[in-house]
């Protein structure tokens, strides 16, 4: 792609007047003395014509005349303005070059060129040209895009086979198919289709139970009473949120640079699962995840609990926290929410509008800033400044409540404080009553260092013979180098008293100042607390570098005055041990009356209302024209009112679930459809634009997405018109016709084999053995902030160790666990739609070696074992209802049991019976009759 | 050389570039490329032999000049002005105020004064380019090596500077260098995988660092490994889930033929599904990686002699050593991307004269065994060997006696796969602040290693999200000048 060439909106090119006076000899001499050279040798390294960095080329008197992306970089009317004296100067954000500020004299040169009106040799025959940003025309083509149309109640076609049609979704797809001449797959045999549903709904196997009973309920309504109680069941949101988790891009941490944990990501997570379960309308499900903490709560005076969690959607994307360009950063997280908002609603890739229009939708670069001004006015931050910015926690209580439990924090806090306070001010009153002794210490150490006893020397000066010791140790030669103590080292006897004086005097100051810092961190400490987001500082380390004398002497553990653990409370004074006894006995106190810590979430808040302004090729640093909060110009045209207060979240979450939105429904209809059948209607389920897929059957998506509005936004009644139809019921087989015809199956002649996905694999194979741990909700994981560079917590939890569902194991982003990538789950960083699906050798690892799976092989096999003594052949057909959820045919049952004895008998010596049945039910488990589902 | 221009897709299913994109099986198809690598074929091992494999070989545009890439990242920024990049005005005028105006910086306070360099410089080989004593072992392999003096990235803080470097976006989740070689270049041997990270930092974007992104997950770095355990702690088990703990290789071959078995019947009574024979194969060749792989990774097999080389029979160089060692292992046996990690050692805001001292002695004669290793096995002409931190440091000084971060102009080296060796590139302002001559932008290095694999980097593209993605975004310039 090469850059910016697709620009498509026209130059408009405005002559301006040309300068009338002529440029003198001397004009000319100062150009070429002063200023062409200024250019050649500090700007255009960048600004030339093949690089062209910000759009300004200053080689030639065209270029410069042109100027930036920003406009002209020299104002005739006002030259003082001129851009190109600002960014020299200095003064402003942008500073230019960006290698050194110019000599005085090169500024005062370009100063006073510029103010004679910049006279470039020459350049009365070039056009001065400055572009103007026309209004942008759609044509015909873009207007008339099929996802931008309004939906249209469809015609119901003709079939020639009436018998076949179930539900009017058949119709649709049997009249293409009788078009084509393909005829349609005949019906799955029942225990097929109870599987293909049951991992549809529920990501999970059925029960031998479930089988047998679907496979002896003869009446005409036997699947319907499956469907019914799959979308009943609580397992039914863990699979379907997940979808939804997936296109939300949701994770448990921030990734990118610290990955911070959101400590109260699972909240959100845990509001999906219960959404799906509770069949929540898909518009309302849209409005709280858009504006929930705007919405009204249940009850007066209570928080939107349920809709503050819900903006979790927007508050846990990936963050660049420790990113120094403040404004940087945000941007990008607003880049990032709209981003998640577009594909996930709109089925649009509107952030590819940033830095230019969109080169293949009618998106404009104004539309993508009048929609991002909608999330400049939220708030995801606490503070977005600080070096490392601090993430936003929101208190689901009211005020009031939180205040209280803050201000019973707060006197924890400040318990504590004064602990630390009163430890540090007795270390600090040790530590300064020996200073003063210093030098007689290193004049002492340097008598005993001369053969006298240390206890001596000490007793004759008056001073502590165990310091003394270990000052005489310390300054004797070894084998790091100090140059620090060279000095000292080299001193005459003459010299020794001044110069022990000098060591004494450099050393207090320094003691002074770092008892300053740490006075500094106990404050900032005290504040952190308050705030209550982050871990309260670290304890600033003294950097030796600054001082190794200091370092040595007092902060090394030995050194000469540092003061062993067991001795503290010997120096403390008795007022001081008795305040601390005080204290303690306050904070006991304290922390048993501590009322719980109420319920908090990763969400944003209403922030201040940003005027926004388009940024110049995406760069925060050149705001051009307003973008005032309106909707994208195809879908809404130019008049619009824009939002006049508040963020905008809330008109946002209504223009998104108006009833004749034309990409909403359709995108959540593909959604599902494409659920239940690989792929949707439209192939490409996050981009409903050009370079998306068009739709294989438009009038059966219409028909899809009018019935889901119908229906109040049920997705529990979208599952059911779906499943209840012929077309959902066929088998999977394809015939030689239907492959000759249509290889990619896009006209849905028979139902496309899948594999599991990850979480089907993995909680399947905890369902067959009995080892699930079906608990709901809560969180795994612990803790604020980030860990240690090279610690094990930085990677996510390892599910083959935990017997949850997967969908609750946390997921930290920068770390997502190794199975996860081996089958294809996705970064959790990027909204996804659908999940690739690869095939490859380290993923038959797993199956054949993982200590996991030979668990549950091991332990189906020690059930058939215990439960069936004596029948083989039943042992089998067990074995076979359990993993592939169907009964073995004669020669399958014939096949498993011949292994079963063979193998016994190869390896008699090591293979008991146990063992040579775990292998059978991990033959099983890695089959692709297992992984795919018919 | 002049590129050729890519082969044409071969596969006659494809038929337009439009056509690819709507066959894409999981929507994304690929572009630009020559023909191995088609749409849904990419995605299935194997229904006509390895051919279709997303590992596969495949052509680049151009006869390459390196066929497998090193990486030896310093994690934590090693400074230039103390190794690679003598300032004179350094030596001279410490003390004196930074005498520009500090660019952002990671460090919120005001900048130190300008700060001596620890080390003397001395000029090494044949071609006298100076290298400090920090690095002595390096210094004798300095004929070697292609000195870049000017490198430039964006990120100034370790997380947008790791991520830059490695997947070229300091900001957004993208497929990684290594990544993009395999997806461009497949691999030689099958029986390992193709892109190798041993012991990779967990930190600072973590597995963001090696991973595809949104490329296929076939094309992701492997981790042997990680930053925070010790060599002994995974080397038995270098890759996840390679070892059969239970039975015997015979039993488990048993095992397998059951399971072929079993999958065969499957297959037998559903047509026109490769996928269902691509698992099949999957299985055959996981079985034989389970077998050969092993064998790569005993580095302890390896001469005493080589072992000496390395610095191996030493404590403080065995870890980066075994590391190096196992590169070359790999190399030898055809994995396309190998990346060693010294480990956020590198970051010395202060005490940076014993610290850097620490880190060399513990990577300097690894690094230079290496070299001399993969030269006198002619490995070193189509292997490139990259030497690079996420950024250097800054001439002024921070806490003392340490330096800041400094992504404006820094030093890093490659080595052999068709570089003129001996030869700098490049060059800072006076205090080595600055990258002002022949500017090479992390997109430029880019550029330039995809050149030297065989790839016109504006045509390695994948499309993903409506557009065609690559390593350089829409920038990166190929530096002609380095290139042998």
């Amino acid at each position: 792609m090469t850059r910016l060439v697709s620009f498509s909106f026209a130059l408009v090119v405005v002559l301006l007047s040309v300068p009338v006076f002529a440029q003198t000899a001397s004009q000319v001499e100062f150009f070429e003395k002063n200023i062409r050279p200024l250019f050649a040798n500090n700007c255009q390294v960048c600004h030339n014509p093949q690089m062209k960095t910000g759009g300004l080329d200053v080689s030639t008197a065209e270029g410069f005349m042109h100027g930036g992306a920003s406009g002209p970089v020299v104002d005739k009317t006002n030259p003082a303005e001129s851009r190109l004296l600002k960014v020299t100067s200095y003064d402003e954000r942008i500073k230019m070059p960006p290698t050194g500020k110019l000599s005085r004299e090169a500024l005062d040169a370009l100063r006073s060129w510029v103010e004679s009106g910049a006279p470039w040799p020459g350049s009365w025959q070039a056009a001065e040209k400055r572009p103007e940003p026309a209004k942008r025309e759609f044509n015909e083509k873009e207007r008339k895009f099929w996802a931008f149309q309004p939906m249209k109640e469809p015609d119901l076609p003709g079939v020639g086979n009436e018998a076949w049609i179930q539900s009017p979704i058949d119709r649709f797809i049997l009249s293409r198919l009788e078009q084509e001449g393909i005829d349609p797959a005949p019906p799955a045999d029942k225990a097929t289709l109870l599987r293909r549903a049951s991992y549809d709904l529920t990501g999970m196997p059925p029960s031998e139970q479930e089988i047998t009973s679907f496979l002896e309920d003869d009446s005409e309504d036997a699947f319907d009473k499956v469907v019914d109680s799959l979308l009943a069941s609580k397992r039914y949101g863990e699979k379907w949120g997940r979808h939804w988790l997936d296109v939300a891009r949701y994770a448990d941490s921030t990734g990118n640079d610290e990955d911070h944990r959101y400590p109260y990501a699972w909240r959100y997570r845990d509001y999906v699962i219960q959404a799906f379960n509770d069949d929540m309308p898909y518009d309302q499900f849209i409005r709280e995840q858009i504006a929930g903490d705007l919405l009204p709560a249940d009850q007066p005076g209570q928080v939107n609990r349920r809709g503050t969690i819900a903006t979790g959607f927007l508050a846990l994307g990936p963050k660049a926290i420790a990113q120094q360009d403040k404004k940087k950063m945000l941007y990008d997280v607003y880049d990032e929410q709209l981003d998640v908002v577009s594909k996930a609603f709109l089925g649009l890739t509107i952030t590819c509008a940033r830095c230019h229009d969109h080169k293949f939708d009618p998106i404009l670069t104004k539309d993508y800033y009048s929609l991002i001004g909608m999330f400049a006015s939220t708030r995801s931050f606490k503070d977005p400044t600080t070096h490392v910015a601090k993430l936003l926690f929101t208190p689901l209580v009211p005020e009031e409540e939180y205040a209280a439990y803050t201000a019973h924090q707060d006197k924890i806090d400040d318990n504590k404080i004064a602990i630390t306070n009163v430890v540090d001010e007795q270390l600090e009153g040790y530590s300064n009553s020996l200073s003063p002794k210093l030098a007689d210490y290193m004049l002492a150490a340097r008598k005993a260092g001369d053969g006298a006893s240390v206890d001596d020397v000490a007793k004759a000066n008056g001073l502590d013979a165990k310091i003394l010791g270990r000052w005489v140790e310390y300054l004797k030669p070894g084998s790091v180098p100090q140059p620090h103590l060279t000095e000292w080292r080299e001193a005459s006897a003459d010299d020794l008293e001044e110069i022990a004086q000098s060591y004494q005097q450099r050393y207090r100051e320094r003691l002074d100042e770092w008892h300053a810092r740490l006075a500094k961190w106990r404050a900032s400490v005290a504040r952190s607390l308050k705030a209550k987001n982050m871990p309260p500082p670290m304890k600033p380390k003294f950097v030796p570098g600054e001082d190794r004398f200091f370092h040595e002497v007092s902060l090394v553990k030995g050194g000469p005055f540092a003061l062993d653990e067991e001795d503290r409370e010997k120096v403390f004074s008795r007022e001081a041990r008795d305040k601390l006894a005080e204290l303690k006995a306050q904070e006991k106190k304290l922390k048993e009356t501590m009322p719980p810590e109420p319920d908090m979430a990763c969400a944003v808040q209403e922030g201040e209302a940003v005027d926004q302004k388009v940024f110049v090729r995406g760069d925060h640093g050149s705001p051009g024209v307003d973008a005032p909060k309106v909707f994208p110009v195809i879908l809404e045209g130019h008049d619009q009112q824009p939002v006049a207060t508040g963020s905008g979240r809330l008109e946002l979450a209504d223009w998104l679930t108006r009833r004749d939105h034309p990409l909403t429904a359709r995108v959540m209809a593909n959604r599902i459809w494409q659920g239940h059948f690989g792929q949707g209607i439209v192939r490409t389920p996050s981009n409903f634009g050009k370079m998306g897929e068009r739709p294989t059957h438009p009038e059966l998506l219409d028909y899809l997405a009018l019935r889901f509005i119908d229906s109040g936004w049920s997705i529990k009644q979208m599952h059911r018109t779906i499943m209840l139809s012929s077309t959902y019921r066929m088998s999977s087989k394809v015939s030689d016709q239907q492959n000759a015809a249509d290889p990619q199956n896009r006209l849905l002649s028979h139902f496309q084999r899948r594999r599991l996905a990850v979480e089907e694999m993995r909680d399947g194979l905890l369902a067959i053995d009995g080892s699930i741990d079906l608990t709901m909700g809560g969180t795994l994981q612990t803790g604020f902030g980030t860990d240690r560079e090279n610690s094990n917590k930085r990677l996510s939890m390892n599910p083959d160790e935990i017997n949850r569902r997967l969908i609750y194991i946390p997921l930290r982003r920068a770390n997502l666990a190794p199975l996860l990538n081996l089958f294809d789950f996705g970064d959790a960083t990027t909204p996804l739609g659908k999940r690739p699906v690869t095939n490859v050798a380290p993923q038959a690892l797993f199956l054949m070696n993982s200590e996991f799976v030979s668990a549950r092989a091991r332990n189906l096999a020690s059930e058939l074992l215990n439960d069936d003594a004596g029948d083989e052949s039943r042992r089998m057909k067990r074995a076979y209802l359990a993993t592939l959820n169907r009964v073995p045919a004669p020669d399958e049952i014939d096949a498993g049991l011949g292994y079963v004895s063979r193998l016994k008998q190869r390896f008699h010596d090591t293979t008991e019976d146990i063992d040579a049945w775990m292998s059978l039910c991990r033959v099983l488990m890695a089959s692709n009759d297992f992984i795919y589902v018919d | 050389m002049e590129p050729k221009r890519p082969k044409l897709p071969s596969n006659p299913r494809v038929t337009s570039r439009r056509a690819m994109l709507r066959d894409a099986a999981c929507g994304f198809g690929y572009l630009g490329l020559a023909g191995a690598l088609s749409d849904a074929g990419l995605l299935r091992a194997a229904a006509d032999g390895m051919g279709a494999s997303p590992l596969a070989t495949r052509e680049p545009h151009f006869t390459p000049k390196a066929k497998q890439v090193i990486f030896l990242f310093m994690h934590g920024g090693p400074s230039s002005v103390d190794t690679f990049d003598p300032k004179e005005r350094l030596f001279r005028d410490a003390g004196k105020p930074l005498p520009i105006k500090r660019p952002l910086a990671f460090d919120d306070q005001p900048p130190g004064p300008l700060m001596k360099p620890f080390w003397t410089f001395r000029q090494g080989g044949e071609s006298g380019i100076p290298v400090s004593d920090l690095f002595p072992h390096m210094r004798s392999v300095v004929d070697d090596l292609t000195v870049i003096r000017s490198m430039v990235g964006e990120g100034v803080d370790h997380g947008a500077a790791l991520l830059q470097t490695f997947t070229g976006s300091s900001t957004f989740t993208r497929p990684s260098m290594g990544s993009w070689a395999v997806y461009g270049l497949g691999t030689e041997n099958q029986d390992l995988p193709g892109y190798i990270t041993i012991k990779p930092a967990l930190s600072h974007g973590g597995a963001k660092n090696w991973s595809s992104a949104f490329l296929p997950g076939a094309f992701q770095g492997t981790a042997i490994g990680h930053s925070g355990l010790k060599i002994e702690e995974f080397k038995d088990e270098p890759i996840e889930y390679l070892v059969h703990k239970g039975f015997s290789q015979e039993q488990q071959r048993y095992e397998l033929d059951m399971l072929q078995n079993i999958n065969r019947r499957h297959a037998e009574l559903r047509k026109h599904d490769p996928e269902l024979e691509a698992r099949i194969q999957a299985f055959e060749l996981a079985f034989r990686m389970q077998v050969k792989a092993p064998e790569a990774f005993e580095v302890e097999r390896e001469s005493d002699a080589t072992k000496k080389l390395y610095g191996y029979d030493q404590e403080v160089t065995k870890d980066f050593a075994w590391q190096c060692m196992l590169a070359r292992r790999l190399a030898e046996r055809g994995v396309r991307y190998i990346q060693c990690t010294h480990s956020y050692k590198w970051d010395q805001h202060s005490d940076l004269f014993r610290k850097h001292t620490q880190n060399a002695a513990e990577v300097d004669k690894p690094i230079a065994g290496l070299i001399k290793d993969l030269k006198s096995r002619g490995m070193l002409d189509d292997t490139l060997v990259i030497w690079a931190g996420e950024f250097g440091r800054t001439p002024v000084s921070q806490g003392g006696d340490g330096r800041d971060h400094n992504p404006y102009g820094y030093t890093i080296w490659m080595a052999g796969g068709g570089l003129k060796p001996g030869f700098v590139h490049g060059a800072t302002d006076e205090i080595g602040y600055h990258a002002v001559e022949d500017r090479m932008h992390i997109h430029d290095f880019h550029a330039t290693v995809l050149h030297l694999l065989g790839f016109d980097h504006e045509k390695l593209t994948y499309h993903y999200s409506g557009r065609d993605f690559r390593l350089t975004d829409v920038a990166g310039v190929v530096a002609k000048k380095i290139i042998a």
